[in-house]
């Protein structure tokens, strides 16, 4: 979730009324965000991720209008008679589209362009996933020549922002920061450019804007782009980042839209920025039948006004609803239901425990584990628990058996998923192997088996005896034991293979069904585990127990 | 004042040692028949020298009679030579020859002037006297004052120990003398012989002291984690739920997709979700896939990619329990519960693990609303003996309205354990469950745990050492 900070000060310039701390705190907590520290005049704060109209202090400022009733919301957004043009001219192939917006009549300074950077590096990070699928630049408008262009270039040569000499863009991509960690987004030949008509480099997009048209405290009128892979999420983010925009004309600026002049032909918006919103019917029985909370067609307005919604009309069992262009989150009914209940008051909402109406039950396979649980504690054993990831090179001592193996992992310790208890008890073992005395372990968990298509969760459990006295002897016992209490039928036949020594280990068959092996663990696997004493082990697989012969009964 | 008697004097009498006869002193002493004294005896004894001495004479005795015997009057050192004593002993027989006058030193010489002779053989008959009548060793509770000096001059070892003393009190003279206490046989344990032979009868069977500590004896245990989840489960189910299971490695479909989180989404990065290494294509359902897609792309609008889709993972959450429990159950009136394992990017510390268990739950029906959810995590937190429960509004990609709940943690304050919601439309349709509403959470219950076991690093919760396991005791919380 995006880290905010803004200014109390800026703030109050928005919202245009005074504020205090404890109205905003509560404020923010209505709009999901988290407050995480308060200091002075700043104010730093989680924003929700679906909230994206939050991730700076314009859009705040705007809900707080709202919210403290300072104005009620509009159904359109200011827009202005002229329209201005892009132009999309032989765009690179891999990210062909490009919009543009501006915004006229602004009044900026530091902490407004400060807040402005800030929206825009929050959505590259979350919404745009690191400029892969949306980029954005802000320029001012009286420095270039109209109209823009968007094209593709084999190179090119600009002052970028925050240098003093020119570079060509391969220089770009090799010398600065910028350049570097973006340069996988690009392809060589065929370099994203946003131009003016006189060929003056506004920006190397997805990567660095220019010096010489960045915006000022002196800029009244921006223009806003966005360049991309996907039209609508574009769509979505510039509408965000103009209503932002607007809001530092503090009342007066306006939208002035802009034509896409060529470009590829399924482009879904000839016109931009896209500020029809969206019209919804909330319903009172919707409200109810989602909330259990009835309410009246009087209040359903006074509660949405307070959230920013406006209330185009008002019907006998309802109300008519829009969504301004820069609430992303909003998507059907449920979601503007949310918000009524939200201003509502969600301490204040009725509640009710829905009384047991049916029977109620635990799994088969938790209800064998309970029961082998029981026995394996009156034989004497201890339970432990270990994780089902698991070091790789662990598994391959004890198992020849394919597993599965994570592709990210974060330590090698956890990089595998387990592929049988046995593994996991070896480990119980030798955390206990400095213990005075004899260590009697066992375990039952969950284990994964790959197969062609997905991954098998399987119950298992594992038992451990470490200590001089024991032998496969004590192993058959506890098998035996655990087979007789169940009721089962049990013989064993030898067993050779990893981990145990051989002559010296046993497959289990309870019912004549084979569920499981003991043994005495090898010396050379002991050695390698860094045991000193001597471990006798055994698997049972208990959802071939339950499956194959309890549930078969 | 009574005769003091040495305890282990007494155990000897009675044929024991004198540890076995202890507790019972301790016993008579509460009784108030005996008083019991600790005392320290000193013991001093001749050393290896005290005897040589006694035997060859003191050095100051031995050195007389050389001087005596001189002609010249030898140096200092010529003597010394002479005279075979050690450097130490010469140098201290040397000291008491000229502190009596026996001898004065004048330019280097020693010169043997015969005054004071007799008083230096009064003083070394004393020193005999004394180390003979030491002999080997006497033991005293107070030392002489002479002690001080032989054992300077390396004659004696002084050594010290304590000796218990048992003395009768009043109260047992007058109970003898009454006649009040008569021999009988005691018995501390009782034995198959002791009753089959009768010898119980006119014994004594010796009272148990209950004031002495005893020994404790750990059971073999269940993991005090495992049992606090079953006992969860015991709670969940008295609420109506039933239990359901799903894999652990599941396709991106059914963690993400189903549930309206677009494939852009951040919570599907690399460093949210663990991904299975391999070449490994899933399968689903066709009309999950499909419904999937279409919703996707009418609502958020971008190329959805199945291949995406498709791709295995380890479950971040539960949720895809759920998701396919609706899914083969479609519409009706049920309630499950899930709780197993998930897997998340993460470094082991205090707070973080990359495996940790969450309690997953739907209620599904026609009628079930938002208001239900909120009652079933008061009701949950009821039970679970947590306390109040407050909500605040959350948000997460596949509930509307979406809701967290706290409780008042006796550390922390207010902290977030309740996250839940009710299903939204796009996500009921991508299983197609029709004209119902779900109610749903995924509690991440170790945090719960954490609070109920009292335990403070997270990592303790899933600990393999048997003494810790052993000496854990069992919450109140889980034993109700």
């Amino acid at each position: 979730m995006p880290i905010v900070e803004v200014s109390f000060t800026d703030l109050q310039r928005l919202a245009r009324r005074s504020i205090n701390s404890e109205d905003l705190l509560k404020a923010l907590e209505l709009m999901k965000g988290e407050v995480e520290e308060v200091s002075g005049d700043s104010i730093v704060f989680e924003a929700s991720h679906d909230r994206p109209d939050l991730f700076s202090a314009e859009g705040l400022g705007r809900a707080l209008r709202y919210l403290l009733g300072v104005e009620e919301p509009l159904s359109t957004s200011p827009v202005s008679e002229d329209t201005a043009e892009l132009r999309v001219v032989n765009p690179p192939r891999y990210r062909p589209y490009a919009y543009i917006s501006i915004v006229k009549g602004v009044e900026l300074d530091d902490e407004a362009i400060r807040q402005l950077f800030q929206l825009q590096e929050k959505l590259h990070a979350t919404y745009c996933r690191d400029r892969a699928l949306v980029s954005i630049g802000l320029y001012d408008l009286d420095k270039v020549k109209p109209p823009i262009i968007y094209t593709s270039v084999s190179d090119g040569r600009y002052v970028p922002l925050g240098y003093s000499e020119e570079m060509s863009l391969k220089e770009i991509l090799e010398k600065t920061e910028k350049g570097v960690k973006y340069a996988h987004l690009v392809k060589e030949g065929e370099y994203p450019l946003l131009t003016d008509s006189e060929g003056q480099v506004l920006s190397f997009p997805p990567i660095l804007n220019a010096e010489w048209n960045k915006v000022t405290p002196e800029t009244k009128n921006v223009i806003i782009d966005v360049t991309g892979t996907e039209p609508h999420l574009m769509m979505r983010v510039l509408n965000i980042v103009t209503h932002a925009v607007l809001e530092r004309g503090y009342g007066k600026a306006l939208i002035m839209k802009a034509k896409v002049i060529g470009g590829v032909p399924d482009n879904p918006y000839p016109t931009t920025p896209h500020l029809e919103g969206k019209l919804f019917s909330v319903h009172v029985e919707d409200v109810e039948s989602l909330l259990g909370l009835r309410v009246s067609t009087e209040d359903i307005p006074v509660l949405l006004k307070r959230m920013g919604y406006a209330v185009t009309s008002i019907t006998s069992d309802g109300v008519k609803v829009w969504v301004p262009p820069y609430r992303v989150d909003v998507h059907g009914v449920v979601d503007i239901i949310e918000d009524l209940a939200i201003s509502y008051g969600y301490n204040e909402l009725p509640t009710e425990t829905l009384p047991p109406t049916h029977f109620s039950g635990r799994s088969s396979i938790e209800r064998l584990t309970r029961t082998i649980r029981d026995i394996m504690v009156g034989l004497g054993f201890n339970e432990v628990v270990n994780f089902m990831l698991i070091d790789p090179d662990i598994l391959k001592l004890v198992t020849d058996e394919p597993f599965v193996t994570v592709a990210n992992p974060k330590m090698k310790t956890y990089s595998a998923l387990r592929n049988c208890m046995l593994a996991s008890i070896l480990i119980a073992g030798k955390v206990n192997s400095e213990k005075m005395g004899e260590v009697e372990v066992f375990e039952v968990g969950d284990y994964v088996i790959p197969k062609q298509h997905d991954a098998e969760s399987v119950r298992g459990m594992a038992f451990l005896l470490m200590g001089d006295k024991y032998t496969l002897t004590d192993g058959l016992v506890t098998a035996k034991s655990v087979a007789l209490t169940l009721g089962l039928k049990y013989r064993f036949e030898p067993y050779e293979g990893k981990p145990y020594i051989r002559g010296r280990a046993a497959k289990v068959f309870l019912n004549d069904v084979e569920v499981g092996r003991v043994g005495e663990v090898h010396p050379e696997v002991l050695v390698e585990l860094g045991l000193t004493k001597p471990v006798v082990a055994g698997e049972f697989n208990l959802t071939k127990i339950l499956r194959e012969i309890i549930e078969r009964k | 004042m009574g005769r003091r008697a040495e305890a282990s004097r007494l155990a000897e009498a009675v044929g024991r040692r004198q540890s076995d006869i202890m507790r019972d002193l301790v016993e008579l002493e509460s009784k108030n028949l005996v008083k019991v004294f600790r005392v320290k005896i000193w013991h001093v004894c001749l050393s290896p020298d005290g005897r040589r001495y006694l035997k060859e004479g003191l050095p100051e005795e031995r050195l007389l009679k050389i001087v005596e015997a001189q002609k010249e009057f030898p140096s200092v050192k010529e003597l010394a030579k002479a005279c075979g004593l050690s450097r130490n002993e010469f140098a201290a027989a040397f000291g008491r020859l000229r502190k009596y006058g026996v001898v004065k030193v004048v330019s280097g010489k020693v010169i043997y002037s015969g005054d004071g002779v007799e008083k230096l053989l009064s003083d070394i008959r004393r020193t005999r006297e004394l180390l003979e009548n030491i002999s080997e060793c006497i033991h005293v509770r107070e030392l002489p004052e002479w002690v001080a000096e032989l054992k300077r001059r390396g004659m004696i070892e002084v050594a010290e120990s304590r000796v218990i003393e048992v003395e009768a009190t009043e109260t047992l003279r007058e109970l003898l003398e009454a006649g009040r206490i008569s021999e009988a046989p005691l018995i501390t344990r009782i034995t198959s012989e002791v009753i089959v032979s009768g010898k119980w009868k006119g014994a004594v069977l010796k009272e148990f002291d209950l004031s002495i500590d005893v020994p404790v004896k750990y059971p073999s245990r269940k993991h005090p984690y495992v049992e606090f989840l079953n006992h969860v489960r015991e709670v969940v189910e008295s609420m109506g739920f039933v239990e359901a299971k799903g894999p652990h490695v599941e396709t991106a479909l059914w963690n993400f997709d189903v549930l309206f989180v677009p494939q852009y989404h951040p919570a599907r990065r690399e460093s949210d979700v663990y991904f299975v290494a391999g070449e490994t294509v899933g399968v689903a359902p066709s009309d999950v896939l499909e419904r999937t897609r279409e919703v996707h792309e009418r609502v958020w609008k971008y190329r959805w990619d199945p291949r995406e889709a498709l791709k295995l993972v380890l479950r971040t959450h539960t949720t895809p329990v759920s998701m396919r429990t609706i899914y083969s159950r479609k519409e009706g009136e049920y309630r499950v519960y899930s709780l197993d394992r998930v897997f998340r990017p993460d470094t082991p510390d205090p707070t973080h693990l990359m495996e940790f268990h969450q309690l997953e739950g739907i209620i599904v029906g026609k009628h079930v609303t938002f208001k239900h959810l909120l009652g079933f995590f008061k009701e949950f937190a009821k039970r679970l003996g947590l306390g109040e429960v407050r909500f605040r509004p959350a948000y997460f990609p596949f509930t509307e309205p979406s809701v967290e709940g706290y409780i008042k943690h006796p550390r922390l304050g207010w902290i977030e354990v309740f996250p839940g919601g009710m299903f939204r439309p796009e996500v009921l349709y991508a299983v197609g469950l029709k004209d119902h509403n779900v109610a749903a959470w995924g509690i991440g219950i170790d945090r719960i745990a954490m609070m109920v076991l009292n335990i403070n690093d997270i990592r303790d919760l899933y600990t393999n050492d048997v003494d810790i396991i052993k000496s854990t005791p069992l919450p109140r919380e889980v034993m109700r």
